[in-house]
């Protein structure tokens, strides 16, 4: 009883500590093992407001892990990711907090290999983005009472701007199965738009894009930064996209914490030069 | 989906606009349908004809739950038939013994195995896929031995009866129950094209296609399983009480897997997310063999008729269909558009999401 008091109150008593004003996600001594195996050992970085912060390292250093572990897909074996959820000043801890509700609080992500539903519009998949902010009740749908047909209408011309402001307007009734990849990437990416959101966090957006898309996406997440207010954090291979467009640039290798500068500096970086290189040998 | 209002231009014909509106397309098929029993009345129908085509309808609303369940949510239910059970028996004890008329015994025929539903939900629906379709086996054959030993509510092996049901102080006639099932499964398609066409179908397809997303989109997995699970129960209970008014008896050795597996087959050979195809589906596996097959020679004289010919129909959509009867309607207008020498471009995108 007194623990579980103690637990509600420990992120508050730590506010000033554990997020700065400007911050916005700070992930703290961040650990998570699968067996005896550390996927991420003791990691801590944050990301500012208005911030596009890369994470980078070698295949397998446990990126996405991380991803799964802010966003709750895998509870962490130890640590915290404080968070600045939307409309409120107080730091939340989003350990613990259950996977749906991560994106109320304003934190939406893509995936790695695009999650995207086969069977539906471009517009019907972005829409599914819209989902939290849906307030009419299942009976009011199935009679398309009036708050019912009032939210349907208001999202999907939502959606409908979102998909020209990405520039794929045009194709909004085209099925989602059989669409180029790149297309589908931006619908994952105005999924993530409709929620609003303080921080995307995007798994590998350049992945299968070619140089053209790469360039153009650098272009997209910028503009979408600056029209949606928010801040961006993205793991990416394309070391050319990272050191374009991010603010700062954080490195690990095999799930521990390498360092965390401004892209030239991390270009520099002797520890992150070995990690990459020490890959290339073996 | 919801484009065809907006897409309607003022100086269209009348009935092309009729045509355009979903829920008027359903109200027309219901007038179709019920017209049936004047046919029948004129002698051009046979009269036995129309107790299969209500026996159609009846596993329609019920193969419409499981659609919603097994097409939009990718669950899989084996035990559609106990509910209906329970449904049927709740709806004749209330009827006949409490003496409580036709709407409240509808409405308890209803609720009782819904919330029964949702409490098994609560337990099963954590785990999903082959195991689920184990849970629900296990209960539906639970409900059927209850059906079996519980004398005082459900007689037994004896069967329950009731008669037709007396709606408003009129008593209804069998073309009138007929009528009653056709309102009923036009109400329950209407339903379900709002509910699966809103976000709440929005959120059964991103199940469906990707828990990730589904998640990391809000989409609470427990609710919406819940929800495509209690409504399948619904849709089951639903079919079960219009089943005892319309054929007036009920007997344990009707709910059993058997029953069950058809209700399947008809949502595979109708169509996944196909509401029109879910119908016709049931057609094709309650109708055809009696009123088709059976008159054929020496087909018509093999025993189990039923059973081969919906086994090679499963197979045959499986290889050769996987949409169902439901997903070769768009192929259709294509091909229709194709053959009328009308190659614009405009038509076939708008289709595109269209539920059929």
């Amino acid at each position: 009883m007194s623990d579980a008091l103690m637990d509600m109150q420990a992120p508050l008593e730590k506010t000033t500590h554990t997020l700065m004003r400007d911050d916005v996600l700070r992930v703290e001594h961040l650990s998570i093992n699968f067996g005896g195996l550390k996927a991420v050992d003791d990691l801590s970085f944050s990301v500012k407001e208005k911030e596009i912060f890369g994470l980078i390292g070698p295949n397998g250093a446990g990126k996405t892990t991380v991803f799964n572990c802010i966003t709750q897909f895998y509870r962490p074996t130890e640590g915290n990711v404080f968070f600045r959820a939307k409309g409120s000043e107080e730091p939340l801890n989003l350990v613990g907090q259950p996977v749906h509700k991560i994106i109320r609080y304003g934190l939406v992500r893509t995936f790695q290999n695009v999650e995207i539903i086969k069977e539906l519009s471009l517009l019907d998949n972005v829409l599914i983005g819209g989902h939290i902010d849906f307030k009419a009740s299942v009976f009011e749908q199935a009679l398309k009472l009036p708050r019912a047909r009032r939210e349907e209408k208001a999202l999907r011309q939502k959606a409908e701007e979102v998909l020209e402001f990405l520039e794929i307007g045009s194709l909004k009734n085209q099925l989602a199965g059989g669409q180029p990849y790149g297309v589908l990437k931006k619908v994952e990416l105005a999924r993530t738009l409709m929620a609003e959101p303080k921080l995307i966090i995007l798994d590998e957006p350049a992945a299968g894009l070619n140089d053209t898309e790469t360039e153009a996406l650098a272009e997209t997440i910028r503009q979408v930064r600056d029209k949606f207010n928010c801040s961006v954090l993205l793991v990416e291979h394309d070391m050319r996209l990272v050191m374009n467009i991010c603010d700062r640039v954080c490195a690990i290798s095999f799930g521990k914490y390498l360092a965390c500068d401004i892209p030239e500096k991390i270009q520099g970086n002797k520890l992150v030069q070995e990690a990459y290189l020490g890959e290339d040998e073996a | 989906m919801k484009q065809t209002n907006s897409l309607v231009k003022t100086n269209e014909p009348m009935w092309k606009r009729i045509w355009q509106n979903n829920h008027l397309r359903f109200m027309l098929f219901g007038v179709v349908i019920g017209l049936l029993p004047w046919l029948s009345d004129a002698g051009l129908m046979k009269s036995s004809t129309l107790s299969y085509i209500g026996n159609v309808l009846i596993y329609a609303v019920a193969a419409l739950g499981l659609n919603l369940l097994l097409g939009y949510s990718g669950l899989i239910s084996l035990g559609t038939a106990g509910f209906m059970g329970l449904g049927s028996y709740i709806a004749a004890y209330v009827a006949k013994d409490m003496e409580l008329g036709f709407w409240v015994a509808t409405l308890l025929a209803i609720l009782i195995p819904t919330l029964i539903g949702i409490l098994i939900g609560l337990v099963s629906l954590r785990i999903a896929g082959i195991y689920l379709a184990i849970a629900t086996l296990c209960v539906s054959e639970i409900l059927l031995k209850t059906f079996e030993q519980l004398d005082t509510f459900t007689g037994g092996m004896q069967g329950k009866t009731t008669a037709y049901p007396t709606l408003f102080q009129n008593p209804l006639t069998r073309n009138g129950t007929y009528l009653l099932l056709v309102v009923a499964l036009i109400l329950v398609m209407m339903l379900t094209h709002n509910l699966v066409n809103g976000q709440m179908g929005r959120a059964l397809h991103a199940m469906r296609g990707s828990e990730v997303a589904a998640q990391a989109m809000g989409v609470n997995l427990l609710k919406y399983r819940l929800i495509a699970f209690s409504l399948a129960t619904a849709y089951a209970a639903l079919a079960g009480a219009l089943y005892v008014f319309f054929i007036k008896f009920s007997y344990p050795s009707v709910w059993n897997l058997n029953l069950s597996l058809y209700i399947l087959a008809a949502v595979v050979i109708g169509g996944f997310r196909s509401i029109y195809g879910t119908v016709l589906g049931a057609f094709v596996v309650w109708a055809i063999p009696d009123l088709v097959l059976k008159n054929l020679p020496v087909i018509g004289e093999i025993n189990g008729l039923a059973y081969i010919f919906n086994g090679i129909l499963i197979i045959l959509v499986v290889m050769f269909a996987p949409g169902g009867i439901g997903g070769l309607w768009p192929k259709i207008l294509r091909l229709k558009d194709k053959l009328l020498g009308k190659n614009k471009q405009d038509k076939e995108p708008k289709e595109a999401g269209d539920a059929v």
